[in-house]
């Protein structure tokens, strides 16, 4: 059953010449920065903090918020400081960080410190996702792709143990060292913030998260791939020696609502707006610099999808607005239509978290809030309530592309 | 002009390796660049006319084992003394360093006098240029990557034979791998070292750089960091001419590098 419901927006910088982006092949890392203008994006953070806000205040579990570089895609080059914002902003809800970006960071303290720093802040409300970063993002930071995993798992394992260990001690790695680890910053959650690991892609992803006990979040994937990433999960937790229920697996999901049908479809365009994409458009070498995915993530179904078209999406979809709502990648509709589609993806999925990417590109602010109006008034309490009291476990449908 | 050479498999310096070979009489080393070795070029076979012409697939790179521990070109540098070592090629022997591996030569040289008797750098990497930058792989495709390396990539028979229209999806895993390799030796600092240029100073090995004029990967100005910084070195520049002598020049560079190979010191 799905326990609780986050609200979602990448917070786009939705000022950018788009002409000039289809002009140059891609959207993203070299697009100029003169085309930024930062008081444009003040009155974007104004809006997408109030909404936030908002969507804490009216009936949401809380928010998800992440971090994007050199990419008008998303307002949020570091999920620490968006965080810290809503520490301090929000009252209520779960601040859920998909995530920090950890093989950037030549100092993963700095992040134990800021994830610690912000747990007390709101007073216990962080979820901490760590994430490996887009491609372009290697490119963007100078970190050096081929060791892109390896940093990841390194700095993970610094954090956790920065925050479960008692410090002073020494940390003698492979891409980190430290004389001393001894923050003293530490999360107010015990023994830390809960972990969760988004992913789009990689089969090592959703291995690893598995071997960790941590809940896989899948980024609004068609639903017909669905059963490869948590099958995958499902055998690794088997030999890890647990059985996941519906608290190991969150969903990403675009919800356009609106009073009518017809209005939510039209609506739900914004959410690909980027060049009638979701992500933005970018070469493949940028999305995959050297060594950023392994030979057996590069063959993956996924990874075919997401590079296959001629326009290479992050996280896809490259596709047309229909096949996206065919594949379940967006749902929209009035609160009964949504309702009813998003109870198929709980059918398939279970998840014990739902967050709705509920917002996103030129869509207005009156738009926004009257689709969280509806969220919080009627979808969110009908699927909290949908198989509540029935046996839990994804089931077998099978799902047309 | 394809006189006969070996393709094999050698076990060298603890690693499993490929390793094209011709010809008869003295030895010469071939060390490629970032880009890998994609076979028997026209050049090798000329010069294998008149040396035994050795040209392993560095470590990593194309069908050559990797091993975790060279992460860094003095790694490499390490591993190329001992696949001469475990080879029994007499020493001191010439050697050839196109681009990565003249930059990889030139290591060796600077901490090993006795292993090369003449040594010839290629559009060598590892200097950081006077003015420009090095050419960014990691920025653009493979295919991108060979076009930007010639000159003339539509009259180079070499290009046309290796990366031209029968690219296949094996040749462009391959070239994957090989920038995978390159990524892990050259990601940062990109294509130099903070200590090179000091070093070069120590060298005593008789050298000569090559470059082509039009080189559109390094400038041609870090030919010219190679000559000042390596005592008694000097320049052979090639016309019409990209970052790949030789495969865009074949003669020309065979020539000068033949000129400079038999020459009395």
């Amino acid at each position: 059953m799905v326990k609780e419901v986050y609200f979602f927006t990448e917070m786009g910088y939705t000022a950018y010449p788009q002409d000039e982006a289809r002009r140059r092949g891609y959207n993203n890392l070299m697009l100029p920065n003169e085309h930024f203008s930062p008081e444009r994006a003040q009155q974007l953070y104004a809006m997408y903090f109030d909404e936030l806000l908002y969507c804490t205040e009216t009936g949401f579990d809380g928010v998800m918020i992440n971090e994007h570089h050199n990419n008008p895609l998303s307002m949020m080059p570091s999920v620490n400081v968006i965080g810290a914002v809503l520490a301090r902003t929000t009252r209520k809800g779960r601040i859920v960080f998909l995530g920090n970006v950890l093989p950037i960071h030549d100092n993963p303290l700095r992040v134990a410190e800021e994830v610690a720093m912000i747990d007390i802040l709101s007073g216990g409300r962080v979820v901490c996702g760590f994430v490996r970063g887009l491609g372009q993002e290697s490119l963007a930071t100078n970190t050096n792709p081929i060791y892109n995993r390896e940093r990841f798992d390194e700095a993970h394992n610094v954090i956790i143990k920065a925050w479960t260990t008692p410090g002073p001690f020494r940390w003698e790695g492979r891409h980190f060292d430290y004389r001393v680890v001894n923050p003293w910053m530490r999360p107010l959650q015990k023994p830390h913030p809960p972990i969760w690991i988004p992913g789009v892609v990689s089969p090592e992803s959703v291995r690893w998260a598995a071997e960790h006990r941590y809940p896989y979040v899948a980024l609004a994937p068609p639903l017909h791939v669905i059963d490869e990433i948590y099958d995958l999960y499902d055998e690794v937790a088997a030999k890890t020696g647990f059985t996941p229920t519906s608290e190991q697996r969150g969903y990403v999901i675009r919800v356009s609502v609106a009073d009518t049908d017809e209005q939510a479809y039209e609506q739900g365009r914004h959410f690909f707006w980027q060049l009638g994409t979701s992500f933005g458009i970018a070469p493949r070498h940028w999305l995959q610099p050297p060594g950023y995915v392994s030979r057996e993530a590069r063959e993956s179904r996924r990874e075919q999808a997401r590079v296959g078209g001629p326009n290479v999406v992050p996280g896809g979809p490259a596709l047309s607005y229909e096949e996206a709502h065919a594949t379940y990648q967006i749902v929209s509709g009035n609160p009964d239509t949504v309702i009813r589609k998003l109870q198929r993806i709980i059918d398939v999925v279970d998840p014990g978290y739902m967050i709705f990417w509920g917002r996103e590109g030129l869509m207005s602010h009156e738009v926004a809030v009257r689709g969280i109006d509806l969220m919080t008034k009627e979808v969110i309490p009908a699927i909290k309530a949908y198989r509540a009291d029935r046996e839990q476990g994804r089931q077998r449908i099978a799902v047309t592309r | 002009m394809t006189a006969s050479f070996t393709e094999e498999f050698v076990e060298a310096a603890g690693l499993r390796i490929q390793l094209r070979r011709g010809g008869a009489g003295a030895p010469l080393l071939i060390l490629h660049g970032e880009l890998g070795v994609p076979g028997w070029l026209s050049a090798y076979a000329q010069l294998a006319q008149h040396f035994t012409v050795y040209v392993p697939s560095l470590p990593g790179f194309g069908q050559s084992a990797r091993p975790d521990w060279i992460i860094s070109v003095r790694d490499l540098a390490a591993w190329v003394t001992w696949f001469v070592r475990d080879l029994k090629l007499p020493q001191p022997l010439p050697v050839i360093g196109s681009s990565l591996g003249g930059w990889v030569a030139a290591e060796i040289a600077t901490v090993n006098p006795g292993l090369f008797t003449k040594m010839v750098l290629v559009g060598a990497a590892g200097l950081k240029p006077d003015e420009g930058q090095v050419w960014d792989y990691f920025m653009h495709s493979n295919k991108e990557a060979f076009a930007q390396a010639f000159f003339d990539p539509a009259n180079a028979p070499e290009y046309a034979r290796y990366y031209g229209d029968g690219w296949t999806r094996e040749d462009e895993l391959q070239a994957e791998v090989n920038r995978e390799m390159a990524a892990r030796l050259v990601w940062k600092p990109y294509m130099r070292s903070h200590t090179l240029l000091a070093l070069l100073g120590g060298i005593t090995t008789p050298t000569l750089v090559v470059w082509g004029r039009q080189d559109a990967i390094i400038p041609l100005n870090v030919c010219q960091g190679y000559v000042r910084a390596i005592p008694g070195a000097r320049a052979h520049v090639l016309d019409r001419c990209g970052h790949l002598p030789e495969m865009e020049q074949p003669e020309a560079f065979v020539s000068a590098v033949r000129e400079f190979l038999t020459a009395r010191v």
